[in-house]
Protein backbone atom coordinates (compact mmCIF):
# COMPACT_ATOMS: atom_id res chain seq x y z
CA UNK A 1 0.00 0.00 0.00
CA UNK A 2 3.13 2.54 1.05
CA UNK A 3 4.41 1.50 -2.35
CA UNK A 4 1.39 2.44 -4.27
CA UNK A 5 1.06 5.70 -2.58
CA UNK A 6 4.63 6.26 -3.52
CA UNK A 7 4.30 5.34 -7.08
CA UNK A 8 0.80 7.93 -7.67
CA UNK A 9 2.94 10.70 -5.63
CA UNK A 10 5.80 9.85 -8.34
CA UNK A 11 3.42 9.86 -11.14
CA UNK A 12 1.28 13.01 -10.04
CA UNK A 13 4.34 15.25 -9.90
CA UNK A 14 5.75 13.62 -13.43
CA UNK A 15 1.92 14.66 -14.51
CA UNK A 16 2.76 18.09 -12.99
CA UNK A 17 5.98 18.71 -14.60
CA UNK A 18 5.54 17.39 -17.90
CA UNK A 19 2.20 19.42 -17.93
CA UNK A 20 4.35 22.56 -17.11
CA UNK A 21 7.40 21.23 -20.06
CA UNK A 22 5.06 21.00 -23.45
CA UNK A 23 2.09 22.47 -25.12
CA UNK A 24 1.03 21.14 -28.40
CA UNK A 25 -0.15 22.68 -31.50
CA UNK A 26 -1.26 21.52 -35.06
CA UNK A 27 2.33 21.81 -37.03
CA UNK A 28 0.07 22.83 -40.54
CA UNK A 29 -0.69 26.14 -38.19
CA UNK A 30 2.19 27.09 -37.03
CA UNK A 31 3.60 26.70 -40.66
CA UNK A 32 1.35 28.66 -42.21
CA UNK A 33 2.28 31.36 -39.70
CA UNK A 34 5.76 30.90 -40.94
CA UNK A 35 5.43 31.07 -44.29
CA UNK A 36 3.18 33.91 -44.96
CA UNK A 37 6.55 35.88 -45.96
CA UNK A 38 7.57 38.97 -44.53
CA UNK A 39 7.90 41.91 -46.53
CA UNK A 40 10.80 43.46 -44.61
CA UNK A 41 11.57 46.30 -48.00
CA UNK A 42 7.85 47.46 -47.38
CA UNK A 43 7.95 47.28 -43.85
CA UNK A 44 10.94 49.10 -43.28
CA UNK A 45 9.81 51.62 -46.06
CA UNK A 46 6.74 52.40 -44.24
CA UNK A 47 8.73 52.59 -40.84
CA UNK A 48 11.03 54.99 -42.94
CA UNK A 49 8.20 57.43 -43.88
CA UNK A 50 5.76 57.22 -41.29
CA UNK A 51 7.07 56.64 -38.05
CA UNK A 52 10.90 58.40 -38.63
CA UNK A 53 9.87 61.81 -38.53
CA UNK A 54 8.41 61.59 -35.05
CA UNK A 55 11.70 59.78 -33.88
CA UNK A 56 13.96 62.27 -35.86
CA UNK A 57 11.73 64.97 -33.78
CA UNK A 58 12.72 63.45 -30.18
CA UNK A 59 16.23 62.78 -30.74
CA UNK A 60 18.66 63.53 -28.34
CA UNK A 61 20.68 66.60 -28.65
CA UNK A 62 24.74 65.33 -28.43
CA UNK A 63 25.54 67.68 -25.50
CA UNK A 64 22.78 67.23 -23.56
CA UNK A 65 22.66 63.43 -23.86
CA UNK A 66 26.41 64.18 -22.73
CA UNK A 67 25.77 66.20 -19.75
CA UNK A 68 22.85 63.83 -18.45
CA UNK A 69 25.03 60.90 -19.03
CA UNK A 70 27.53 62.71 -16.71
CA UNK A 71 25.48 63.59 -14.08
CA UNK A 72 23.40 60.11 -13.82
CA UNK A 73 24.94 57.43 -16.42
CA UNK A 74 22.32 54.74 -15.41
CA UNK A 75 19.27 57.18 -15.49
CA UNK A 76 20.20 59.01 -18.96
CA UNK A 77 20.88 55.35 -20.73
CA UNK A 78 17.88 54.03 -19.98
CA UNK A 79 15.80 57.09 -20.66
CA UNK A 80 17.99 57.94 -24.04
CA UNK A 81 19.16 54.69 -25.39
CA UNK A 82 17.84 51.29 -26.38
CA UNK A 83 18.95 48.19 -26.78
CA UNK A 84 17.42 45.31 -28.21
CA UNK A 85 20.24 42.61 -26.87
CA UNK A 86 21.56 41.60 -23.94
CA UNK A 87 25.38 43.22 -23.56
CA UNK A 88 27.17 46.57 -22.48
CA UNK A 89 26.27 48.28 -26.02
CA UNK A 90 22.83 50.89 -26.22
CA UNK A 91 21.82 52.85 -29.47
CA UNK A 92 21.52 56.46 -29.40
CA UNK A 93 19.52 58.71 -31.69
CA UNK A 94 20.97 62.08 -31.86
CA UNK A 95 20.96 65.26 -33.05
CA UNK A 96 24.03 67.74 -34.06
CA UNK A 97 25.63 70.81 -35.41
CA UNK A 98 29.07 69.70 -36.89
CA UNK A 99 31.79 71.42 -39.08
CA UNK A 100 33.68 69.01 -41.70
CA UNK A 101 36.92 68.25 -40.69
CA UNK A 102 38.06 65.78 -43.27
CA UNK A 103 36.65 63.70 -46.35
CA UNK A 104 37.68 60.51 -47.10
CA UNK A 105 36.39 57.67 -49.33
CA UNK A 106 34.06 55.92 -47.27
CA UNK A 107 33.64 58.69 -44.37
CA UNK A 108 33.57 62.15 -42.99
CA UNK A 109 35.30 63.47 -39.70
CA UNK A 110 33.25 65.91 -37.87
CA UNK A 111 33.91 68.27 -35.29
CA UNK A 112 31.54 68.29 -32.99
CA UNK A 113 30.39 70.91 -30.33
CA UNK A 114 33.35 70.63 -27.84
CA UNK A 115 36.31 69.46 -28.20
CA UNK A 116 34.64 65.43 -29.54
CA UNK A 117 35.31 64.70 -32.82
CA UNK A 118 33.56 62.04 -35.12
CA UNK A 119 33.14 59.83 -38.29
CA UNK A 120 29.64 59.90 -40.31
CA UNK A 121 30.12 56.34 -42.22
CA UNK A 122 29.42 57.37 -45.79
CA UNK A 123 30.06 54.06 -47.47
CA UNK A 124 29.48 50.96 -44.84
CA UNK A 125 26.28 51.50 -42.83
CA UNK A 126 25.87 47.84 -41.58
CA UNK A 127 24.97 46.43 -38.16
CA UNK A 128 21.47 47.82 -35.60
CA UNK A 129 22.18 51.02 -34.54
CA UNK A 130 19.69 52.73 -36.99
CA UNK A 131 16.90 50.63 -36.18
CA UNK A 132 17.90 50.07 -32.39
CA UNK A 133 18.37 53.81 -31.64
CA UNK A 134 15.05 54.57 -33.26
CA UNK A 135 13.12 52.40 -31.25
CA UNK A 136 11.00 51.45 -34.40
CA UNK A 137 10.54 47.52 -33.69
CA UNK A 138 9.74 45.66 -30.49
CA UNK A 139 11.72 42.79 -30.33
CA UNK A 140 8.75 40.69 -29.37
CA UNK A 141 6.60 41.74 -32.72
CA UNK A 142 8.72 39.24 -34.71
CA UNK A 143 8.93 35.16 -35.13
CA UNK A 144 12.87 35.58 -35.84
CA UNK A 145 15.97 36.50 -36.01
CA UNK A 146 16.19 36.88 -39.82
CA UNK A 147 12.95 39.02 -39.97
CA UNK A 148 14.74 41.63 -36.95
CA UNK A 149 17.86 41.55 -39.11
CA UNK A 150 16.08 41.88 -42.17
CA UNK A 151 14.57 45.33 -41.23
CA UNK A 152 17.76 46.32 -40.10
CA UNK A 153 19.38 45.84 -43.45
CA UNK A 154 16.15 47.45 -45.62
CA UNK A 155 16.92 50.69 -42.84
CA UNK A 156 20.36 50.64 -43.88
CA UNK A 157 19.97 50.42 -47.50
CA UNK A 158 17.25 53.34 -47.22
CA UNK A 159 20.09 55.40 -45.64
CA UNK A 160 22.88 54.61 -48.21
CA UNK A 161 20.21 55.35 -51.04
CA UNK A 162 18.30 58.37 -49.76
CA UNK A 163 20.58 60.07 -47.50
CA UNK A 164 24.05 59.34 -48.13
CA UNK A 165 24.08 59.63 -52.35
CA UNK A 166 23.56 63.19 -52.43
CA UNK A 167 25.49 64.05 -49.42
CA UNK A 168 28.59 62.48 -50.16
CA UNK A 169 28.55 64.56 -54.06
CA UNK A 170 27.67 67.89 -52.22
CA UNK A 171 30.21 67.63 -48.61
CA UNK A 172 33.41 69.41 -48.64
CA UNK A 173 35.80 70.31 -45.65
CA UNK A 174 34.87 73.06 -43.83
CA UNK A 175 31.47 73.31 -44.25
CA UNK A 176 28.65 73.37 -41.23
CA UNK A 177 26.39 70.47 -41.00
CA UNK A 178 23.04 69.96 -39.11
CA UNK A 179 23.23 65.79 -38.37
CA UNK A 180 20.38 63.36 -36.85
CA UNK A 181 22.01 59.77 -36.39
CA UNK A 182 22.57 57.04 -34.78
CA UNK A 183 25.28 56.10 -32.06
CA UNK A 184 26.39 53.08 -30.47
CA UNK A 185 27.81 53.68 -26.92
CA UNK A 186 29.44 50.91 -24.90
CA UNK A 187 28.26 50.96 -21.45
CA UNK A 188 31.47 50.13 -19.67
CA UNK A 189 33.06 52.17 -21.31
CA UNK A 190 31.53 55.33 -22.72
CA UNK A 191 33.54 57.45 -25.12
CA UNK A 192 32.52 60.69 -26.57
CA UNK A 193 35.61 61.58 -28.59
CA UNK A 194 35.61 59.35 -32.30
CA UNK A 195 32.00 57.95 -32.30
CA UNK A 196 30.79 56.72 -35.36
CA UNK A 197 27.71 58.49 -36.46
CA UNK A 198 24.84 56.50 -38.80
CA UNK A 199 23.39 59.56 -40.16
CA UNK A 200 19.26 59.68 -40.52
CA UNK A 201 19.10 62.99 -41.68
CA UNK A 202 21.40 65.31 -43.26
CA UNK A 203 21.29 69.33 -43.83
CA UNK A 204 24.16 70.49 -45.48
CA UNK A 205 23.93 74.62 -43.76
CA UNK A 206 26.65 76.69 -45.38
CA UNK B 1 50.81 23.27 17.92
CA UNK B 2 53.66 20.79 16.40
CA UNK B 3 55.56 21.02 13.29
CA UNK B 4 53.79 18.24 12.11
CA UNK B 5 50.03 20.33 12.40
CA UNK B 6 51.65 23.15 11.26
CA UNK B 7 52.07 21.54 7.80
CA UNK B 8 49.32 19.46 7.56
CA UNK B 9 47.19 22.85 7.62
CA UNK B 10 49.88 24.67 5.47
CA UNK B 11 49.14 21.64 3.03
CA UNK B 12 45.76 21.63 3.40
CA UNK B 13 45.28 25.43 3.51
CA UNK B 14 47.80 25.78 0.41
CA UNK B 15 45.68 26.53 -2.62
CA UNK B 16 43.54 29.67 -0.16
CA UNK B 17 46.67 30.81 0.51
CA UNK B 18 47.77 31.06 -2.65
CA UNK B 19 44.63 33.28 -3.49
CA UNK B 20 44.71 35.43 -0.26
CA UNK B 21 48.57 36.37 -1.33
CA UNK B 22 47.47 36.71 -5.24
CA UNK B 23 44.41 38.88 -4.18
CA UNK B 24 47.46 40.93 -2.13
CA UNK B 25 49.66 40.87 -4.71
CA UNK B 26 46.97 42.29 -7.13
CA UNK B 27 45.24 45.07 -5.23
CA UNK B 28 48.78 46.68 -5.16
CA UNK B 29 49.23 46.54 -8.68
CA UNK B 30 45.54 47.46 -9.54
CA UNK B 31 43.73 49.94 -7.67
CA UNK B 32 40.32 49.06 -9.91
CA UNK B 33 41.35 45.14 -8.56
CA UNK B 34 39.32 45.11 -5.06
CA UNK B 35 36.09 46.69 -5.76
CA UNK B 36 32.53 45.35 -5.14
CA UNK B 37 31.80 45.71 -8.80
CA UNK B 38 34.85 43.53 -9.72
CA UNK B 39 34.44 41.10 -7.57
CA UNK B 40 30.81 40.24 -8.71
CA UNK B 41 32.52 40.32 -12.08
CA UNK B 42 34.87 37.94 -11.73
CA UNK B 43 32.15 35.53 -9.71
CA UNK B 44 29.96 35.78 -13.05
CA UNK B 45 32.79 34.72 -14.87
CA UNK B 46 33.79 31.68 -12.79
CA UNK B 47 30.55 30.50 -12.17
CA UNK B 48 30.24 28.19 -15.20
CA UNK B 49 33.64 26.90 -14.57
CA UNK B 50 32.67 26.13 -10.99
CA UNK B 51 30.11 23.95 -11.95
CA UNK B 52 31.76 22.10 -14.38
CA UNK B 53 34.50 21.49 -11.79
CA UNK B 54 32.59 20.60 -9.41
CA UNK B 55 31.54 17.37 -11.15
CA UNK B 56 35.03 17.03 -12.66
CA UNK B 57 36.28 16.93 -9.12
CA UNK B 58 33.87 13.96 -8.32
CA UNK B 59 35.58 12.40 -11.71
CA UNK B 60 38.59 12.56 -10.41
CA UNK B 61 38.00 11.99 -6.90
CA UNK B 62 37.65 8.46 -8.84
CA UNK B 63 40.81 8.61 -10.75
CA UNK B 64 38.72 9.33 -13.71
CA UNK B 65 38.45 12.34 -16.13
CA UNK B 66 35.70 13.47 -18.11
CA UNK B 67 37.26 15.13 -21.42
CA UNK B 68 33.90 15.47 -22.81
CA UNK B 69 32.28 18.32 -20.34
CA UNK B 70 33.01 20.89 -22.96
CA UNK B 71 31.29 19.61 -25.58
CA UNK B 72 28.28 18.31 -23.83
CA UNK B 73 27.85 21.74 -22.32
CA UNK B 74 28.17 22.80 -26.05
CA UNK B 75 25.38 20.07 -27.12
CA UNK B 76 23.12 21.07 -24.14
CA UNK B 77 22.94 24.87 -24.77
CA UNK B 78 22.41 24.00 -28.05
CA UNK B 79 19.21 21.77 -26.87
CA UNK B 80 17.67 24.57 -24.81
CA UNK B 81 18.02 26.61 -27.09
CA UNK B 82 16.39 24.86 -30.31
CA UNK B 83 13.88 23.09 -27.78
CA UNK B 84 13.09 26.79 -26.53
CA UNK B 85 12.91 28.27 -29.93
CA UNK B 86 11.56 25.43 -32.64
CA UNK B 87 10.27 22.61 -30.49
CA UNK B 88 10.15 19.42 -31.80
CA UNK B 89 8.04 18.78 -35.20
CA UNK B 90 6.23 15.54 -36.88
CA UNK B 91 5.37 16.38 -39.75
CA UNK B 92 3.42 13.12 -40.42
CA UNK B 93 1.04 13.21 -37.31
CA UNK B 94 0.85 17.15 -38.32
CA UNK B 95 1.78 17.72 -34.59
CA UNK B 96 4.51 20.60 -33.29
CA UNK B 97 5.56 19.95 -29.39
CA UNK B 98 6.52 23.32 -27.99
CA UNK B 99 8.85 23.37 -25.19
CA UNK B 100 8.24 25.60 -21.59
CA UNK B 101 11.25 26.67 -20.32
CA UNK B 102 10.94 24.44 -17.75
CA UNK B 103 10.58 21.56 -20.30
CA UNK B 104 13.71 22.74 -22.61
CA UNK B 105 15.70 22.85 -19.36
CA UNK B 106 14.58 19.52 -17.83
CA UNK B 107 15.54 17.83 -21.32
CA UNK B 108 18.65 19.25 -21.73
CA UNK B 109 19.47 18.12 -18.17
CA UNK B 110 18.65 14.76 -18.73
CA UNK B 111 19.95 14.32 -22.53
CA UNK B 112 23.46 15.79 -20.36
CA UNK B 113 23.22 13.61 -17.91
CA UNK B 114 22.35 10.44 -20.30
CA UNK B 115 25.73 11.58 -22.32
CA UNK B 116 27.79 11.23 -18.85
CA UNK B 117 26.04 7.64 -17.89
CA UNK B 118 26.98 6.56 -21.90
CA UNK B 119 30.60 7.54 -20.79
CA UNK B 120 30.18 5.99 -17.31
CA UNK B 121 28.76 2.68 -19.20
CA UNK B 122 31.42 2.77 -21.67
CA UNK B 123 34.39 3.17 -19.09
CA UNK B 124 32.55 0.19 -16.88
CA UNK B 125 31.25 -2.20 -19.14
CA UNK B 126 34.10 -1.91 -21.66
CA UNK B 127 36.73 -1.03 -19.55
CA UNK B 128 37.60 1.89 -22.19
CA UNK B 129 40.06 4.40 -20.50
CA UNK B 130 38.27 7.51 -18.82
CA UNK B 131 40.99 9.63 -20.87
CA UNK B 132 39.70 7.81 -24.16
CA UNK B 133 35.88 7.19 -23.68
CA UNK B 134 35.46 10.92 -22.96
CA UNK B 135 37.66 12.42 -25.60
CA UNK B 136 35.32 10.33 -28.22
CA UNK B 137 32.24 11.31 -26.35
CA UNK B 138 33.95 15.10 -26.89
CA UNK B 139 34.07 14.43 -30.69
CA UNK B 140 30.85 12.92 -30.47
CA UNK B 141 28.96 15.54 -28.71
CA UNK B 142 30.57 18.56 -30.61
CA UNK B 143 29.45 16.74 -33.91
CA UNK B 144 25.98 16.91 -32.27
CA UNK B 145 26.09 19.83 -31.70
CA UNK B 146 27.17 20.82 -35.39
CA UNK B 147 24.49 19.24 -36.56
CA UNK B 148 21.57 19.72 -34.36
CA UNK B 149 22.66 23.75 -34.93
CA UNK B 150 23.66 23.11 -38.60
CA UNK B 151 26.26 25.36 -37.47
CA UNK B 152 24.77 28.29 -36.63
CA UNK B 153 24.02 29.98 -33.29
CA UNK B 154 20.34 30.13 -32.31
CA UNK B 155 19.54 33.32 -31.15
CA UNK B 156 16.92 35.94 -29.70
CA UNK B 157 15.50 33.23 -26.78
CA UNK B 158 13.44 35.33 -24.73
CA UNK B 159 14.11 37.46 -22.01
CA UNK B 160 12.83 35.20 -19.33
CA UNK B 161 15.64 32.77 -19.86
CA UNK B 162 18.51 35.61 -20.53
CA UNK B 163 17.26 35.89 -17.04
CA UNK B 164 19.13 33.10 -16.22
CA UNK B 165 22.42 34.08 -17.05
CA UNK B 166 22.10 38.18 -16.93
CA UNK B 167 20.03 38.64 -14.10
CA UNK B 168 20.85 39.17 -10.69
CA UNK B 169 19.03 38.62 -7.25
CA UNK B 170 20.07 40.86 -4.17
CA UNK B 171 22.92 42.17 -6.26
CA UNK B 172 24.38 39.15 -7.11
CA UNK B 173 24.46 37.02 -10.50
CA UNK B 174 22.41 34.08 -11.15
CA UNK B 175 24.71 31.96 -12.47
CA UNK B 176 26.88 32.55 -9.06
CA UNK B 177 23.48 31.30 -7.11
CA UNK B 178 23.10 28.48 -8.97
CA UNK B 179 27.14 27.93 -8.86
CA UNK B 180 26.03 27.89 -4.58
CA UNK B 181 23.92 25.59 -4.55
CA UNK B 182 25.87 23.17 -7.11
CA UNK B 183 28.64 23.60 -4.74
CA UNK B 184 26.47 22.82 -1.57
CA UNK B 185 24.78 19.78 -3.00
CA UNK B 186 28.04 18.72 -3.83
CA UNK B 187 29.48 19.22 -0.78
CA UNK B 188 26.58 17.62 0.85
CA UNK B 189 26.90 14.50 -1.82
CA UNK B 190 30.62 14.16 -0.86
CA UNK B 191 31.26 14.84 2.77
CA UNK B 192 27.99 13.09 3.97
CA UNK B 193 26.22 10.51 1.96
CA UNK B 194 27.23 7.15 1.33
CA UNK B 195 28.06 7.68 -2.69
CA UNK B 196 30.83 10.34 -1.33
CA UNK B 197 32.46 8.20 0.91
CA UNK B 198 32.73 5.38 -2.06
CA UNK B 199 33.82 7.94 -4.33
CA UNK B 200 37.22 8.71 -2.26
CA UNK B 201 37.31 5.06 -1.35
CA UNK B 202 37.25 4.30 -5.06
CA UNK B 203 39.53 6.93 -5.61
CA UNK B 204 41.80 5.74 -2.83
CA UNK B 205 42.41 2.12 -3.73
CA UNK B 206 39.82 0.56 -6.45
CA UNK B 207 40.54 -2.82 -5.34
CA UNK B 208 40.25 -2.85 -1.63
CA UNK B 209 36.86 -0.70 -2.49
CA UNK B 210 35.98 -3.56 -4.47
CA UNK B 211 37.02 -6.27 -1.59
CA UNK B 212 34.95 -4.42 0.80
CA UNK B 213 31.68 -4.73 -1.02
CA UNK B 214 31.19 -1.25 -3.10
CA UNK B 215 30.07 -1.67 -6.28
CA UNK B 216 32.38 0.37 -8.31
CA UNK B 217 30.55 0.29 -11.74
CA UNK B 218 27.54 1.67 -9.93
CA UNK B 219 29.27 4.58 -8.36
CA UNK B 220 31.19 5.20 -11.80
CA UNK B 221 27.39 5.59 -13.59
CA UNK B 222 26.51 7.93 -11.24
CA UNK B 223 29.49 10.32 -10.99
CA UNK B 224 29.99 10.62 -14.74
CA UNK B 225 26.55 10.96 -14.89
CA UNK B 226 26.75 13.84 -12.67
CA UNK B 227 29.77 15.35 -14.30
CA UNK B 228 27.85 15.55 -17.34
CA UNK B 229 24.35 17.00 -15.56
CA UNK B 230 26.71 19.94 -14.38
CA UNK B 231 28.38 20.37 -17.72
CA UNK B 232 24.06 20.62 -19.01
CA UNK B 233 23.48 22.74 -16.40
CA UNK B 234 26.90 24.92 -17.27
CA UNK B 235 25.83 25.22 -21.47
CA UNK B 236 21.89 26.51 -20.11
CA UNK B 237 24.02 29.37 -18.27
CA UNK B 238 26.37 30.22 -21.04
CA UNK B 239 23.44 29.99 -23.85
CA UNK B 240 21.16 32.22 -21.15
CA UNK B 241 23.94 34.52 -20.61
CA UNK B 242 24.70 35.67 -24.68
CA UNK B 243 20.80 34.58 -25.40
CA UNK B 244 22.51 32.12 -28.29
CA UNK B 245 23.66 28.90 -28.14
CA UNK B 246 27.12 28.84 -30.19
CA UNK B 247 28.02 25.68 -31.93
CA UNK B 248 31.46 26.53 -31.15
CA UNK B 249 30.98 27.05 -27.06
CA UNK B 250 32.59 25.36 -24.86
CA UNK B 251 35.56 24.31 -26.58
CA UNK B 252 38.79 24.00 -23.66
CA UNK B 253 36.12 24.64 -20.61
CA UNK B 254 37.48 21.03 -19.87
CA UNK B 255 40.75 22.17 -19.42
CA UNK B 256 39.68 24.72 -17.29
CA UNK B 257 37.51 22.43 -15.10
CA UNK B 258 40.74 19.77 -14.88
CA UNK B 259 43.05 23.04 -13.88
CA UNK B 260 40.81 24.33 -11.14
CA UNK B 261 40.17 20.87 -9.74
CA UNK B 262 44.33 20.74 -9.67
CA UNK B 263 45.11 23.83 -8.91
CA UNK B 264 42.34 23.32 -5.84
CA UNK B 265 44.44 20.57 -4.62
CA UNK B 266 42.45 17.05 -5.92
CA UNK B 267 45.12 14.62 -6.98
CA UNK B 268 44.79 12.99 -10.55
CA UNK B 269 45.65 10.12 -9.11
CA UNK B 270 42.05 10.03 -7.13
CA UNK B 271 41.10 9.88 -3.43
CA UNK B 272 42.60 13.08 -2.57
CA UNK B 273 41.21 16.24 -2.46
CA UNK B 274 37.55 18.33 -1.92
CA UNK B 275 34.70 20.64 -3.83
CA UNK B 276 36.13 23.74 -1.46
CA UNK B 277 39.17 23.18 -3.03
CA UNK B 278 38.32 23.09 -6.40
CA UNK B 279 35.90 26.27 -5.78
CA UNK B 280 39.22 28.23 -4.97
CA UNK B 281 41.10 26.38 -7.54
CA UNK B 282 38.43 28.34 -9.90
CA UNK B 283 38.74 31.98 -8.45
CA UNK B 284 42.05 31.26 -8.68
CA UNK B 285 41.87 30.91 -12.27
CA UNK B 286 39.12 33.74 -12.66
CA UNK B 287 41.47 35.97 -10.61
CA UNK B 288 44.19 35.30 -12.06
CA UNK B 289 42.64 35.85 -15.97
CA UNK B 290 40.74 39.19 -14.45
CA UNK B 291 44.52 40.45 -12.73
CA UNK B 292 46.41 40.03 -16.00
CA UNK B 293 43.57 41.60 -18.03
CA UNK B 294 43.28 44.91 -15.51
CA UNK B 295 46.91 45.01 -15.79
CA UNK B 296 46.98 45.03 -19.17
CA UNK B 297 48.86 41.78 -20.19
CA UNK B 298 49.27 40.74 -23.17
CA UNK B 299 46.85 37.75 -24.09
CA UNK B 300 49.77 35.67 -24.91
CA UNK B 301 51.64 36.18 -21.56
CA UNK B 302 48.43 35.12 -19.61
CA UNK B 303 48.10 31.90 -21.39
CA UNK B 304 51.72 31.56 -20.13
CA UNK B 305 50.93 32.16 -16.81
CA UNK B 306 47.95 29.78 -16.94
CA UNK B 307 49.91 26.97 -17.59
CA UNK B 308 52.92 28.17 -15.36
CA UNK B 309 50.27 28.13 -12.40
CA UNK B 310 48.74 24.34 -13.38
CA UNK B 311 52.07 23.11 -13.71
CA UNK B 312 53.06 24.38 -10.54
CA UNK B 313 50.16 23.26 -8.31
CA UNK B 314 50.63 19.78 -10.23
CA UNK B 315 54.31 19.83 -9.12
CA UNK B 316 53.11 20.70 -5.47
CA UNK B 317 50.59 18.03 -5.82
CA UNK B 318 53.19 15.53 -6.64
CA UNK B 319 55.41 16.72 -4.12
CA UNK B 320 52.50 16.07 -1.66
CA UNK B 321 51.80 12.83 -2.91
CA UNK B 322 55.51 11.38 -2.54
CA UNK B 323 55.63 12.64 1.43
CA UNK B 324 52.53 10.54 2.04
Amino acid sequence: MKKLIKYIIYLLILLIVGYNSVYFKKLSDINKLSTEKFNAALFSKILWEEKMPQKVDSSIDFSQLKQAVNNNEADALKKHTNAMGIGNYRYALIKTKATVLSVYEDEVTIQLPGSDTATIATEYIYGNAIRDASELVAISDFPNTTELNSISEELNKIVRTYVLTSFKKMVKKGQTLTIIGAVELNKAHIKWNGLELLPVRIQIVN
Amino acid sequence: MTANNYKNNLNKFQSLIALIILCIVLSLLSNKFFTASNGVNVLRQIAVNICVATGMTMIVLTAGIDLSVGSVLALCGAITAGLLKNGWQFPTLDLFVGFTLLGAILCAIIIGAFLGFFNGLVITKFKVPPFVATLAMLTIARGFTMLYTEGHPISNLGTSFAFIGAGSFIGIPIPVWIATVVVLIAVFITKKTKLGRYIYAIGGNENAAKLSGISINRVKLIVYSLGATLAAIGGIIVTSRLDSAQPNAGISYELDAIAAVVIGGTSLNGGRGSIWGTVIGAIIIGVLNNGLVLLNVSPFWQQVVKGAVILLAVIIDKIGDKKE
